[in-house]
């Protein structure tokens, strides 16, 4: 097919519009021994390979005079023709918001070469049709080079040149530049269309019809006064498009009146940049539904199909809850037995053996090395492999790009509930560390709203409280662990998704909001980076063990054995017991108040103080078996519910304190995370009681 | 935006299906709303400040995709 037969397909010229009347004057004359010709594109569109396979050692690369971006130009000598080739930066767009696409626009403009070859992947055709959108606009003929037809074809993406070249009204020309197909034609079709003159009359994108008077009004206001060689059309849009560069250009050349006139129009149609795009965006689409015989959209890939139920309202919730159920229940399966052998054979075997040695040695120091620091520290130890087999589950989760879908479903749920979508995202980080969960609250812009999402936060469930829950359950419900966490994570989010509400009532009232989230595809996961987290994980917990969970159990140890002679006698104790009365109303003892109010420092601590204040008393028994022996499991549960609902550690008050800028604030967070935890700790267990159930 | 208002979390693909374009021009779309300020990126990774934190980077958990949210000027 001749592509000159393309042009102009109609059989009759289009009345020049404000954008168009330019271009007819500046086309270059038909019939030159020498041409200069641009190449333009995307990035990975394969613009270098044309641009290699034209020019071969013929190039030359500098920088763009007065920048430091690279610029290639080269020659090619086809039929008596030389072209000088200039490979112009890949750019996305027209817009003057990076250097590139100003060189590239600039270039066009300003230098006016006889040809613009725009390459385009064939495979993602509809993205690489809006900067042709944007080119069609500027003043030089184009030819269009479909490269990847090759790629396109296999991935199932059937283009009709011929007609693309009908609807587009320029030649198109496909290619696989890797393979050196299509070069020829397309030099053939340069030379085409250059020889068309004022015959070539492409189908330029228009801007949406509402906004159309109003630029038709600007190019009228602006037409004496846009300097040479900028056409008035393509200024005029710019303006519309809010374009800074050109903008400025306009406010310096204009008259003062005229200026505060065309600023009035364009205050008054803020919005009008969207006209714009949309007016491409229908450009692009009549494109490809004339085109493109099976387009991506239609087809359904394995994330597609897969996302279908993990995504769902509905079945995406169920997916969730099954799998933390399955994450719990491998955990305790695998994990828990585990554990209870690093505590008989790892920590009693060492304490034995540390009495043994130092037989001789002070009693203190025997109590502080074997109970205290073995004891509670060396208890923490003994769960690592529960945290490894949790950490490598998410770990798993994340790798194969599921946890983007379980926030996803999450902010579903949440919105169903009356939760606004800005608190949840800060809110959903906590999970991992209330910290981030606390910082994460400033891309809120309501200063009530980011308050209360602050003093909320610290309710997400972090890693650390998981832990302590994954230890303690196993000792106070056995085989049910896996059942109880599993709730516990589940009443959590409930008192998540009633804290959301209050957020949503007094701080968004009427306010919707919005995401989107860009899921990543599944894939098949990494041991390395799998392992990887876990090593980064595991390393991060035990310096945490290492450090003031050991500074805190050596406290505790101290406390617990001053002034003696035992620990009932001690002055945690007194203090414990000046807490008793609380701790009655939740079937708890003055030993695990304590063990609460030491994880203010860090949460694990809870379970160092718990092996230093039963440790002392169960020789030979691990200690969960002795925690289990010492607290009725409805007491067991009030536990652990105030575990997930208490005060949170230290660096997240500490970053309360900061985010908010308040100690009062500070203060209210700690008084109702204490109301909240107790008062639900009090209700569990005065509930038991009343059910006469694990009492 | 009509869509993006009437709130909600929506992924990529529904708003592609939902507008009847393929996903290559829905990323358009919205780089192009974000550019005219319609649309913000959030920031998927902990603030810089957060350095030294042993979950630094791994706290993210919608870490691997984007994610923006309505910028004040698209209420509409």
């Amino acid at each position: 097919m001749n592509p000159l037969s393309l042009l102009n397909t109609n059989g009759k010229q289009p009345a020049p519009t404000a954008l168009e009347g330019d271009y007819v004057a500046t086309l270059p004359q038909s019939g030159r021994r020498t041409l200069t010709v641009a190449l333009a594109g995307q990035p990975n569109v394969g613009k270098s390979t044309v641009f290699n396979m034209l020019t071969g050692l013929n190039q030359h690369v500098g920088n763009w005079p007065g920048k430091t971006i690279e610029q290639k130009a080269g020659v090619y000598h086809h039929n008596g023709t030389t072209m000088h080739l200039i490979d112009l930066p890949g750019t996305y767009s027209l817009t003057a918001n990076s250097l590139e696409e100003r060189i590239a626009r600039d270039y066009i403009i300003k230098e006016r070469p006889d040809a613009v070859i725009a390459v385009v992947n064939a495979a993602t055709l509809e993205r690489s049709l809006y900067l042709l959108a944007e080119l069609l606009c500027l003043p030089a003929p184009l030819v269009l080079g479909l490269n990847m037809v090759d790629v396109a074809a296999m991935e199932g993406v059937h283009i009709e040149p011929h007609v693309l070249e009908a609807a587009l009204g320029l030649p198109v020309v496909p290619m696989v530049a890797s393979k050196n197909k299509g070069i020829r034609e397309l030099v053939d079709a340069v030379e085409t269309v250059v020889a068309a003159g004022e015959n070539y009359a492409p189908c330029r994108p228009d801007i949406r019809e509402d906004h159309r008077a109003v630029l038709d009004e600007l190019g009228r206001l602006i037409s004496d006064q846009v300097p040479e060689p900028y056409p008035v059309g393509w200024v005029a849009l710019k303006l519309l498009e809010g374009d800074d560069e050109i903008t400025e250009m306009m406010r310096q050349r204009l008259p003062g009146e005229i200026w505060r006139r065309l600023h009035a129009i364009l205050s008054e149609h803020e919005d009008a940049a969207l006209a714009v795009a949309s007016g491409r965006y229908e450009w692009i689409g009549r494109m490809i539904r004339a085109a493109v015989v099976r387009p991506r959209t239609g087809q359904i890939s394995l994330t597609d199909r897969l996302d279908r139920v993990a995504t769902h309202p509905l079945w995406g919730l169920g997916v969730l809850s099954g799998i933390l159920a399955l994450i719990f229940w491998l955990t305790y399966t695998v994990g828990a037995p585990l554990q209870e052998l690093l505590d008989v054979y790892v920590v009693h075997a060492s304490a034995a053996l540390l009495r043994t040695a130092l037989a001789g040695a002070p009693g203190w120091l025997t109590g502080l090395l074997a109970d205290g620091i073995i004891g509670g520290g060396g208890t923490v130890i003994t769960f690592l492999p529960i945290l490894v087999i949790f950490f490598a589950i998410l770990g798993l989760l994340e790798d194969i790009g599921y946890m983007a879908r379980a926030a996803f479903v999450m902010d579903r749920f949440m919105h169903l509930m009356g939760l606004h979508g800005k608190s949840f995202l800060p809110l959903f980080l906590g999970f991992g560390c209330n910290v981030p969960a606390v910082m994460g609250a400033r891309i809120i812009d309501s200063p009530r709203a980011r308050l209360l999402t602050i003093l909320l936060a610290p309710l997400v469930p972090c890693t650390a409280r998981m832990a302590v829950v994954a230890f303690l359950a196993p000792a106070f419900f056995g085989p049910s662990a896996a059942l109880v966490s599993w709730g516990l994570v589940l009443f959590s989010l409930l008192v998540l998704a009633v804290a959301g509400m209050v957020i949503s009532r007094l701080a968004f009232r009427g306010e919707h909001s919005a995401f989107i989230m860009e899921l990543p595809l599944y894939h098949v996961p990494n041991g390395r980076t799998i392992g990887l987290f876990v090593w980064q994980n595991t390393v991060a917990f035990l310096k945490k063990a290492g450090s003031i969970i050991l500074v805190m159990t050596v406290i505790i140890y101290a406390l617990s054995n001053f002034p003696g002679p035992g620990v009932e006698d001690s002055l945690l104790a007194r203090f414990g017991r000046w807490l008793a009365p609380v701790g009655q109303l939740m079937g708890l003892d003055w030993r695990s108040m304590v063990a609460l109010l030491s994880s203010f420092v860090a949460k694990e601590n809870a379970i160092a103080t718990l092996g230093v204040l039963y440790g002392n008393g169960a020789e030979g028994a691990g200690l969960a078996g002795t925690v289990a022996g010492a607290v009725a499991p409805a007491a067991g549960l009030a536990f652990l519910v105030v575990t997930m609902l208490f005060i949170p550690c230290a660096a997240t008050m500490a970053t309360i304190r900061q985010e908010t800028d308040s100690w009062r604030w500070t203060a209210f967070s700690i008084f109702l995370l204490l109301a909240l935890s107790f008062g639900a700790g009090i209700a569990v267990y005065q509930g038991a009681s009343l059910l006469r159930v694990g009492v | 935006l009509q869509i993006l208002n009437e709130g909600g979390t929506h992924t990529p693909a529904d708003l592609a299906h939902r507008l009847g374009v393929g996903q290559g021009l829905l990323e358009q779309m919205l780089a192009d709303l974000e550019r005219m300020g319609y649309l913000r990126q959030m920031p998927a990774r902990c603030p810089s400040h957060c350095a030294g934190c042993p979950l630094d980077g791994r706290c993210a958990v919608v870490e691997g995709g984007r994610v923006w949210s309505l910028a004040e000027k698209s209420r509409g």
